[in-house]
């Protein structure tokens, strides 16, 4: 069900480019979100994924490109379809959350309150006479939450979902998640720095790094079209196929490896999601401190 | 929408309230106490007639200056927080609108929702702005009919056009508010600080208050009074001396007498002294006090206009913001 030819995306960014002054925050990004996909967005700190889910919700106008959600444009203002989480869970602090939850229908065209209230009684289930602003973390989470699925969204965009949550509010915050994404097929975008966490749930990746796409894709090709090699310190890198990166050891030299064929006197395998995000997040680290970086690993500057 | 508005300032509303009763019960408190005392006094007379026809009466009497002493300052605390109220309501209403939803991140909050920014920002100005308007004139109105009690032995002997009884009657107070509110909100959305936002509405709001109070004479039209001795003065209670000075037989305005020399007069009658020189009579150019409703009127159109420029700068400051 879940097609991923790249013309059949529920969300189509092509050539979107935001600048703030001078500085560009994203630059010629060009992806797909297949309808019904979870997609992981992850990227060092810096890399533009808030501004990026900002621009895909419509809270940001792209400088260059164009942004569609079920083939129309968002542009300056929030797209129907989409519901957006953000990383700091704005909520009114003064009201009680029965009073948030009014608040949500009263400022949405489209609002379902039976919606809002099944996701407010799972788990434990949050008091609705309580302050919005006395909730755990972990309630304040599923409030922000309640409020995005109430607006009955195609797309749901979630930024750090997860941060400041222990691990079994983690845990429940993605179940109420996924639960939303089997019973309706909702799209998801979200940025985590949890891989351990996005492992499981995503079967999507797009890394993000200095405002660029990456990587984007289905994480199983994303994964199969990677090797992780290991030899021993001073076998020559393979030719063909693209050096993500190289770290040392005192005996041995790993590398990853995209696209070509397996290279001779190296063992080679296929990365997890996990160790393949690490793998190009220090690769870029090691871009933008190329020295420091050199004379730590003793790594030539990698590609 | 209107309801989260509501319910979001909901402390703002129950304090605007509140200063409503008070001043309301305080006005008609202080009022019904004031004309005992005038009554007590025996100075029914000179509330109707003033000062200038008593002198040597009851109305030039000890009752007076006691009566004065007790009630004139009070009066003029109460006329000078109407003055006051206006920036009270740009800094304490205006400035924190939008600037403590930015610091709050809450904005964000209303803009991940399907209501659109411009009816948010219209929403939230209309449901704040009337009530706080509402209470500058209900105040204004209980203060003046307070004051209006002590007739002529209160501010109205100084006539309609000083500072303070100015900027506390017709539709002025109103006009005032409805600028400090606006510049308020504007300078919170702009510099996005409450608290810079307050300082700059308070600052900014003097100043344009300052700057008007220099011009406002110019707004307003004038009538000429002209008097055949050339030392007769026009009555203060007539209206606004804008200018004056005195006319020769051919209907020349002279203003600045430093060039006549006046010591070679054949008589020592001051009066015959000036005919003599060819300045046949004074005049005066008056802002009538019979149209000091006009004047308000021009001024206000002054703060009103400036309001809707506040609110244009606003609708651009909360469009522009991610």
């Amino acid at each position: 069900m879940n097609s991923t030819r790249p013309d059949d995306g529920l969300v189509r960014v092509r050539g979107v480019a935001k600048h703030f002054g001078r500085k560009a925050a994203v630059s010629d990004c060009t992806f797909t979100l297949p309808e019904g996909s979870v997609t992981a967005l992850v990227g060092p700190n810096g890399a533009g994924k808030s501004t990026l889910l900002s621009l895909v919700a419509g809270l940001v106008t792209p400088t260059r490109g164009e942004i569609t959600v079920h083939g129309t444009p968002v542009r300056g203002r929030m797209h129907p379809d989409v519901s957006f989480l953000i990383q700091r869970r704005p909520l009114y602090d003064r009201i009680t959350v029965r009073e948030m939850m009014r608040a949500g229908g009263a400022l949405n065209d489209r609002w379902s309150a039976e919606r809002a209230d099944e996701v407010l009684d799972l788990l434990a289930g949050v008091d609705r006479d309580a302050k919005v602003g006395a909730l755990s973390a972990g309630a304040r989470t599923q409030v922000s939450i309640a409020l995005a699925l109430g607006r009955m969204p195609k797309v749901l965009l979630l930024d750090e979902p997860l941060s400041d949550l222990d691990p079994l509010a983690r845990d429940e915050t993605l179940r109420i998640v996924m639960t939303d994404v089997a019973e309706r097929g909702t799209t998801v975008l979200l940025s985590s720095h949890l891989l351990t966490d996005l492992g499981d749930v995503c079967d999507h990746l797009l890394l993000l790094d200095e405002g660029r796409v990456q990587l984007t894709g289905e994480v199983d090709g994303i994964l199969a079209d990677h090797r992780v090699l290991v030899g021993p310190v001073g076998t020559a890198l393979p030719t063909e196929g693209a050096v993500v990166d190289v770290s040392h050891t005192s005996r041995q030299t790993t590398v990853l490896l995209r696209g070509g064929p397996e290279p001779e006197g190296w063992q080679a395998e296929h990365p997890d999601l996990v160790s393949l995000v690490m793998r190009y997040l220090r690769a870029s680290r090691a871009r933008r401190a190329p020295a420091r970086e050199r004379s730590r690993t003793g790594a030539p500057h990698p590609s | 929408m209107t309801w989260i508005v509501w319910r979001l300032q909901r402390p703002l509303f129950i304090t605007l309230a509140a200063g409503i009763v008070l001043a309301v019960g305080g006005a008609l408190l202080l009022r019904a106490v004031m004309t005992a005392d005038i009554a007590a006094a025996g100075l029914a007379d000179c509330v109707r007639e003033g000062l200038q026809r008593g002198v040597g009466g009851a109305c030039g009497s000890r009752q007076v200056m006691e009566f004065q002493n007790a009630w004139g300052n009070r009066m003029w605390v109460a006329q000078v927080l109407v003055l006051g109220l206006p920036v009270l309501v740009g800094v304490f209403v205006g400035a924190p609108l939008f600037a403590r939803e930015y610091e709050q991140g809450t904005h964000a909050l209303a803009f991940t929702q399907s209501v659109s920014r411009t009816r948010w920002m219209v929403t939230k100005f209309l449901v704040t702005v009337l009530p706080a308007l509402t209470a500058v004139v209900v105040i204004q109105l209980a203060v003046a009919h307070w004051v209006a009690a002590a007739g002529e032995l209160g501010p109205q002997q100084s006539g309609p056009f000083t500072a303070i009884s100015f900027g506390v009657a017709g539709v002025s107070p109103a006009a005032y508010a409805l600028c400090a509110y606006t510049l308020g909100m504007f300078v919170g959305a702009v510099s996005k600080r409450t608290l810079v936002g307050m300082s700059l509405a308070l600052g900014a709001f003097v100043v344009i208050r300052f700057v008007v109070d220099g011009f406002r004479e110019s707004l307003g039209t004038t009538t000429r009074v002209t008097f055949d001795d050339p030392f007769e003065r026009v009555d203060k209670s007539a209206g606004l001396t804008v200018d004056g000075g005195w006319l020769t037989a051919d209907g020349k305005e002279v203003t600045d007498t430093s060039r006549y020399d006046f010591s070679d007069c054949a008589t020592k009658d001051s009066t015959t002294c000036y005919h003599e020189k060819g300045l046949v009579k004074s005049f005066y150019d008056i802002i009538p006090a019979d149209a000091v409703g006009a004047l308000h009127l021009a001024e206000a159109s002054i703060f009103v206009a400036l309001s809707a420029v506040f609110v244009a700068g606003t609708v651009w400051a909360v469009r522009r913001q991610v």
